[in-house]
């Protein structure tokens, strides 16, 4: 890749911001006035009315000769160039997220159940346990009751 | 020209996807997920390693990351100004 610093701001991140604002006012608009309701659904309207008019701008800015803005702003070549940069980083970005999951779903995420120390617990016999707790509990109340008798 | 744009910037963008996940998935992972989120920063640094120094096409890398970003912050700002008038309303 060609990574000497030439920034061309005009012409790759501007039309790109644009592009970027129009596409999200007309999902948002699409979305909100096909489920919204009364005053909601007016506003999705209007953003699909600003989405549709932002993007037919940009189109006619850049292929139908309307030269709204001065300087060289919007010119085909570079904004097809711009475009496909932007949609192939987010492909590509997607793609990415997509192999992490993919692999996070394969690979066993729970931790060892090594580390617990499970020899010890097989050792144990429970019955011995239950009648060492007793005698506890039996010495604790033998105490208690010799004190409330004094 | 448009087929180097595609396979480099969606390298870029399977590269961007591998360090940011990867460094979350190191960090905070648990004991096996940290060494998978390890490896997907190498594959990164790979990529990264791959795509500066032996892509040889004639992509202008800063100029495609303007118009990715570009495209990312009008996303944004389109969501914001939804969210704008739909709370104002």
């Amino acid at each position: 890749m060609d990574m000497v610093s030439n920034y061309d701001v005009m012409n790759f991140f501007v039309p790109m911001l644009i592009v970027g604002i129009g596409v999200a006012l007309l999902a948002t608009g699409m979305f909100t006035s096909y489920f919204g309701a009364g005053k909601s659904q007016k506003i999705g309207f209007a953003l699909l009315f600003f989405g549709i008019v932002i993007l037919a701008l940009v189109y006619l800015m850049t292929f139908g000769g309307v030269d709204a803005i001065p300087d060289d702003t919007f010119e085909e070549d570079e904004f097809n160039e711009a475009l496909t940069s932007g949609i192939a980083a987010l492909g590509g970005a997607i793609a990415g997220m997509f192999i992490i999951l993919f692999v996070l779903m394969k690979v066993d995420t729970v931790d060892d159940l090594e580390d617990l120390d499970l020899e010890d617990l097989e050792d144990l016999d429970l019955d011995e346990e239950l009648k060492k707790l007793e005698e506890e509990l039996n010495q604790t109340d033998e105490n208690d009751n010799t004190e409330e008798e004094e | 020209m448009d087929v180097d744009i595609v396979i480099s910037m969606g390298l870029v963008g399977v590269m961007l996807a591998m360090l940011g996940m990867g460094l979350l998935i190191a960090y905070y992972g648990s004991s096996k997920t940290r060494n998978v989120g390890v490896s997907f920063l190498v594959l990164g640094v790979g990529l990264a390693y791959y795509l500066v120094v032996m892509d040889t096409s004639d992509v202008a890398f800063w100029n495609s990351m303007l118009a990715f970003v570009g495209g990312m912050v009008g996303g944004m700002l389109g969501i914001i100004a939804f969210l704008v008038a739909i709370i104002k309303s």
